[in-house]
C-alpha cells in the first residue's frame, strides 16, 4: 500500500542524492548516541549528592607564618573565636574540605585477628571535633556523636573515635551494625579506631574516584603544622558579611599570618566538576548543531529532488494521483532512507562507542542511545520532508504536458 | 584564468545566496568545532622544552617493597633526592618539591603575601634554560652549606619591587630574611612538564628556594604525598627519612654514553640501598624519562580532549557530506548554463577547474568564518569553566591549519559535484531549455 517497490526502484536509478543522505545519517546517528550517552553520563556524576550542606557551608584556610607557635593551642584559639562570632552556627579544624580535589584519604585494616585481616577500601579522612557533623550538615542515623571530652588535640595518630559514612560501613561491615566495631588505622592492630557512629552521606574530596562515598570523621583536633583549615556553617549568602569580620578578629589575636579561602562547598563543587561541566557542555552545543545542520541538510536535499522530479510529479497527478500520494511518496522514500541509515548508523554508534570504551575511560554505550536517536531522527525526518513534499504536492498536473 | 575563475565564482554564489549562505555556514561550524577542539588538544600537548626535550630525564625509583604498590611511582623520596645528587655524571641535575611560604619586604605597609614556592638546587635554572633579567641562580656553594638566597620571577618582582633591579635586597620568607639573588623572565612552561602532579596546567611557581635550606627550615609539602609504608611522622626529620614519595629529580644527560653510564650509576645506588635494607622488593630498579615520555607517562594531555578532537572531526565529515549534497543540487540546477559554454568551445578541464575555484572560494570563507567562531568559543569556554588561559589561547599555526582544512574539504567534496557537471552530455540541458 505504501508503494515501496516503485519508490526503491527511483531511489536505485539515481543514487548519488539518497547516497549522500545515507552518509549524513548514518554519522550523525553515531555522533549523536555516543555524544548524548557521554553528556549524560556526566550530568549523572555532577548530580549526586555529597551530604553536606553545600549552600550554608564555607572553608577558611589559615597559615600561621610566626616563629615559635604551638599550632595546637593557636588552632584551639582560632577556633573559639570563630565560634564566637554572631551568625556563626558551627565550627570546627578540619584536615579537608569536602568536594575540594585534595585532603585525606586511606586504606584502614579490620578482623578479628592479624591472620584474617582484611583491608578496607580507600576512604576520606575528616578529623575534626563534636561540632564537625553540625559544622558540615551531615545526618547521624546511627549510634552517637563524639563527646567534647573524647576530642585530641595535636596529632592524627591521637584519634580513638570514628564516625562512617553509611556507604564506608556498609563496604567494610555489609548489613551488621558497624557500632562498637573497630578498624586500625595502619596496620592490624595497631592505632585502633572504635565506631561510634554512622552518617547518612559524606562524600570525600575526589569527584572522579571510585571511593568518593567513602568516608569517616576521627576526633583530633589537627594541630601540627603552620597550615590549618577550619569549616564553618552559617546561613545561606552570610559569608560576605562575616568575612571581614573572621579575617579582622583572626588578625586581632595573631597578626603574623595569612587567612584566605572563604569559599563554599558549592563553589568546590562547580570548580571539581568542571571539566565534566566543559565536556557536557561542548559535546551539548555539537548535538544541537549537528541536529540542526543535518535537518538543513535533509530538507535542501529533499527540496532538490522535488525539483528534478516536478515533471514526475505532474504526470503523476494528471494520471490521478492524489496530494496525499504525493506526499505520503516522498515521506516513504525518506523513510526507508532514514531508517537503512539508522540501523547502519546505530550499529557503527555501537562500534564507535566500543573503540571509545577500549582506547580510554569512558563506560559502555547503553544500547537506548542509539534506539532513541533513530527514533529521534524519523521525528526529524517528518519535519524535513512534510513542508517540501506538501509544496510539491500543489505542482498542477498541467506542469507535466508543457514541456517535454 | 583563475581571476575570471574567481570572477564567475562570485557571480554565482551572489546568484545563490541563500544556499551560497548555508554551505559557507555548514563548513564554519565545522570547522570552528574543530578548531576549538584541535586548539584545546594542541595546547595540551605541546611539548615546552622544545629541543631541550631529548636531554632532560626525571628520574623514578621502585624503592616500595613488595605486595605494596604495583606501579611506579612519579615521585621519589627526600633521602633518595638528597642522595642522587652525589652523581657527577649528568651535565646538571636538581631534586625539588613544592612548598609555599609568607612573603613580606622591608616596607611595612606590604600585607604579607601567601606564595607557593619551589625548592631546588641551582641548576634548575639553567637545567630548564630559565632567562634571568637581574641576576643569576644562587651560587652553587650553597647547595651544599645552606645560605638564605631566592629567586623570583618578574611578575612577583614587579609587585614587591616595582619591576627594579632587586639583586641584593632583602625578603622576609616566613620572617626570615632571603637575599635576592636574581629575578627570572616570567618562564610558565605550559604543561608545567618539571611537575605535573598538582595539575599539568598549573601556573609555575613565583619564587625559588635552595634545597639545601629544606631540613632547617623545614618547607611544609605542598605537593602530593604518597607512601606505601605505614610509618608514624611527627617531625619534619622524621619526613626527611621516611620513605614518602613527595620529591621530583630531574638530570641532563647530554650523550647515549652519559644516559646509559648514569643508568648504570642508577642501579648501582639501588644495589647499595639494598645493603641498607631499603628496596626491598624482588626487582627493584630506576627509570629515567625524557620530557616527551614524560608528558605521555603521566597522561598529561585529557583523554576527554582527545575525544572531542575525534567526535569534532567526525562532525566536520557530516558537514562535509551536507555540503556536498548541496553543491551536488547547485551545479546540477546550473546544468543549462554549463552546456552553452561547452556548445561556444570550453574544455572539461575548464569547466571542472571552474567549478573547484568556486568551492574553494566557499571553503575559503567558510575557514575564514570557523576561525571566528572558534575564537568566540575559546574565550566563551574560558570564562566560562576557568580553562586555563595556556588552552584557550588561539595558536598561532590555526591561522593556518583551519582555511588549510576548510578549503582542502571543500575541494574534497566538491570532487564529485564537479566532476558529474562537467562530464554532463551539453546537448542534453541544451535541449531541455
Amino acid at each position: 500500500m505504501f508503494h515501496i517497490k516503485p519508490i526503491i526502484s527511483t531511489l536505485l536509478r539515481s543514487k548519488s542524492g539518497p547516497l549522500l543522505l545515507l552518509a549524513q545519517i548514518i554519522l550523525s546517528v553515531a555522533i549523536v548516541a555516543n555524544a548524548s550517552f557521554i553528556i549524560n553520563e556526566r550530568l549523572a556524576l555532577m548530580s549526586r549528592d555529597s551530604g553536606v550542606a553545600e549552600d550554608e557551608v564555607f572553608d577558611i584556610n589559615i597559615y600561621n607564618f610566626g616563629a615559635g607557635i604551638d599550632y595546637g593551642l593557636q588552632n584551639s584559639l582560632d577556633m573559639q573565636i570563630i565560634r564566637d562570632i554572631p551568625g556563626v552556627k558551627a565550627a570546627t579544624s578540619t584536615s579537608m574540605t569536602p568536594l575540594s580535589g585534595g585532603g585525606w584519604s586511606s586504606t584502614l585494616t579490620y578482623g578479628p585477628s592479624e591472620e584474617s585481616h582484611k583491608s578496607a577500601p580507600q576512604a576520606a579522612m575528616y578529623y575534626g571535633d563534636e561540632q564537625m557533623m553540625e559544622a558540615m550538615g551531615v545526618k547521624l542515623i546511627e549510634g552517637r556523636n563524639f563527646y567534647p571530652e573524647e576530642v585530641q588535640v595535636g596529632h592524627p595518630d591521637s584519634a580513638t573515635k570514628v564516625i562512617l559514612s553509611k556507604a564506608f560501613a556498609t563496604h567494610v561491615f555489609g548489613e551488621q551494625s558497624p557500632i562498637g566495631q573497630t578498624l586500625y588505622a595502619g596496620g592490624w592492630g595497631e592505632q585502633a579506631l572504635e565506631v561510634i557512629g554512622v552518617v547518612e552521606k559524606l562524600q570525600g574530596a575526589w569527584v572522579n574516584s571510585s571511593h568518593l562515598d567513602n568516608a569517616m570523621i576521627l576526633n583530633v583536633e589537627l594541630g601540627l603544622w603552620p597550615f590549618t583549615k577550619f569549616l564553618v556553617r552559617a546561613d545561606a549568602g552570610a559569608m560576605t558579611e562575616l568575612k571581614p569580620l573572621i579575617t579582622a578578629a583572626l588578625h586581632q589575636e595573631n597578626k603574623d599570618r595569612v587567612i584566605d579561602g572563604f569559599r563554599m562547598i558549592s563553589e568546590h563543587r562547580q570548580r571539581v566538576y568542571q571539566s565534566h561541566e566543559l565536556m557536557a557542555s561542548v559535546l551539548s552545543m555539537m548535538v544541537i548543531l549537528l541536529l540542526m545542520i543535518t535537518s538543513l541538510g535533509l530538507t535542501g536535499m529533499v527540496m532538490f529532488n522535488i525539483e528534478r522530479r516536478t515533471k514526475q510529479i505532474g504526470t503523476r497527478r494528471a494520471l490521478g494521483a492524489k496530494k496525499r500520494d504525493i506526499v505520503s511518496f516522498f515521506l516513504v522514500e525518506n523513510y526507508l532512507i532514514a531508517l537503512v541509515g539508522g540501523v547502519i548508523g546505530g550499529l557503527l554508534a555501537v562500534q564507535l562507542g566500543q573503540q571509545l570504551m577500549s582506547l580510554y575511560d569512558l563506560p559502555k554505550l547503553a544500547l537506548v542511545y542509539p534506539v532513541v536517536t533513530v527514533a529521534g531522527l524519523f521525528v526529524l525526518t517528518t519535519i524535513a520532508v512534510v513542508f517540501p513534499a506538501r509544496k510539491a504536492a500543489k505542482i498542477s498536473p498541467a506542469i507535466a504536458t508543457r514541456t517535454v | 584564468m583563475f581571476i575570471y575563475y574567481l570572477d564567475l565564482a562570485w557571480r554565482s554564489i551572489k546568484n545563490t545566496p541563500l544556499l551560497s549562505l548555508l554551505m559557507v555556514l555548514a563548513i564554519s561550524i565545522g570547522i570552528g568545532i574543530t578548531i576549538t577542539t584541535l586548539n584545546i588538544y594542541q595546547m595540551a600537548s605541546v611539548n615546552p622544552a622544545g629541543e631541550r626535550s631529548s636531554v632532560l630525564y626525571e628520574v623514578r625509583l621502585w624503592s616500595q617493597e613488595a605486595d605494596s604498590w604495583d606501579e611506579m611511582n612519579p615521585q621519589i623520596t627526600y633521602q633518595d633526592g638528597f642522595n642522587l645528587r652525589q652523581s657527577d655524571i649528568p651535565t646538571r641535575q636538581t631534586p625539588m618539591f613544592m612548598t609555599g611560604m609568607a612573603i613580606q619586604t622591608e616596607d611595612p605597609k606590604q600585607a604579607p603575601l601567601l606564595e607557593s614556592a619551589r625548592v631546588s638546587d641551582s641548576d634548575f635554572f639553567a637545567l630548564f634554560s630559565i632567562p634571568f633579567i637581574y641576576g643569576g641562580p644562587w651560587d652553587k656553594a650553597i647547595d651544599k652549606e645552606p645560605g638564605y638566597q631566592v629567586v623570583i620571577r618578574a611578575d612577583l618582582n614587579q609587585e614587591l619591587f616595582g619591576g627594579q633591579n632587586s639583586v641584593g635586597k632583602v625578603l622576609y620568607l616566613n620572617q626570615k630574611p632571603y637575599k635576592v639573588a636574581g629575578v627570572i623572565d616570567d618562564w610558565k612552561p605550559s604543561p608545567k612538564y618539571y611537575d605535573v602532579n598538582n595539575g599539568a596546567f598549573n601556573d609555575s611557581e613565583r619564587l625559588y628556594v635552595p634545597y639545601s635550606l629544606a631540613p632547617i627550615e623545614e618547607y611544609q609539602s605542598w605537593g602530593n604525598n604518597q607512601s606505601w609504608k605505614n610509618e608514624s611522622i611527627v617531625t619534619y626529620q622524621d619526613k626527611l627519612a621516611s620513605e614518602t614519595h613527595w620529591n621530583q629529580y630531574w638530570v641532563e644527560l647530554n650523550t647515549p654514553e652519559q644516559k646509559q653510564a648514569y643508568e648504570q650509576w642508577l642501579e648501582g645506588y639501588i644495589a647499595q640501598q639494598q645493603l641498607l635494607g631499603r628496596f626491598a622488593s624482588d626487582s627493584p630498579y630506576a627509570d629515567i624519562s625524557d620530557v616527551s615520555e614524560w608528558l605521555v607517562i603521566n597522561k598529561v594531555v585529557p583523554e576527554d580532549s582527545k575525544v572531542l578532537v575525534g567526535l569534532s572531526a567526525l562532525f566536520l565529515i557530516v558537514c562535509l557530506v551536507n555540503m556536498l549534497g548541496l553543491l551536488l543540487a547547485k551545479f546540477l540546477k546550473r546544468a543549462p548554463e554549463v552546456g552553452v559554454r561547452r556548445a561556444i568551445g570550453a574544455s572539461r578541464t575548464q569547466i571542472f577547474m571552474q567549478h573547484m575555484v568556486e568551492v574553494g572560494v566557499v571553503g575559503f570563507w567558510g575557514g575564514l568564518i570557523g576561525l571566528i567562531w572558534a575564537a568566540v568559543s575559546l574565550s566563551v569556554l574560558s570564562s566560562r569553566f576557568g580553562l586555563e588561559e595556556s588552552l584557550t589561547q588561539l595558536d598561532m599555526s590555526m591561522w593556518i591549519i583551519a582555511p588549510t582544512v576548510a578549503i582542502t574539504s571543500a575541494l574534497v567534496a566538491g570532487l564529485y559535484p564537479a566532476w558529474q557537471i562537467c562530464i554532463a552530455n551539453p546537448s542534453s540541458h541544451l535541449k531541455s531549455q
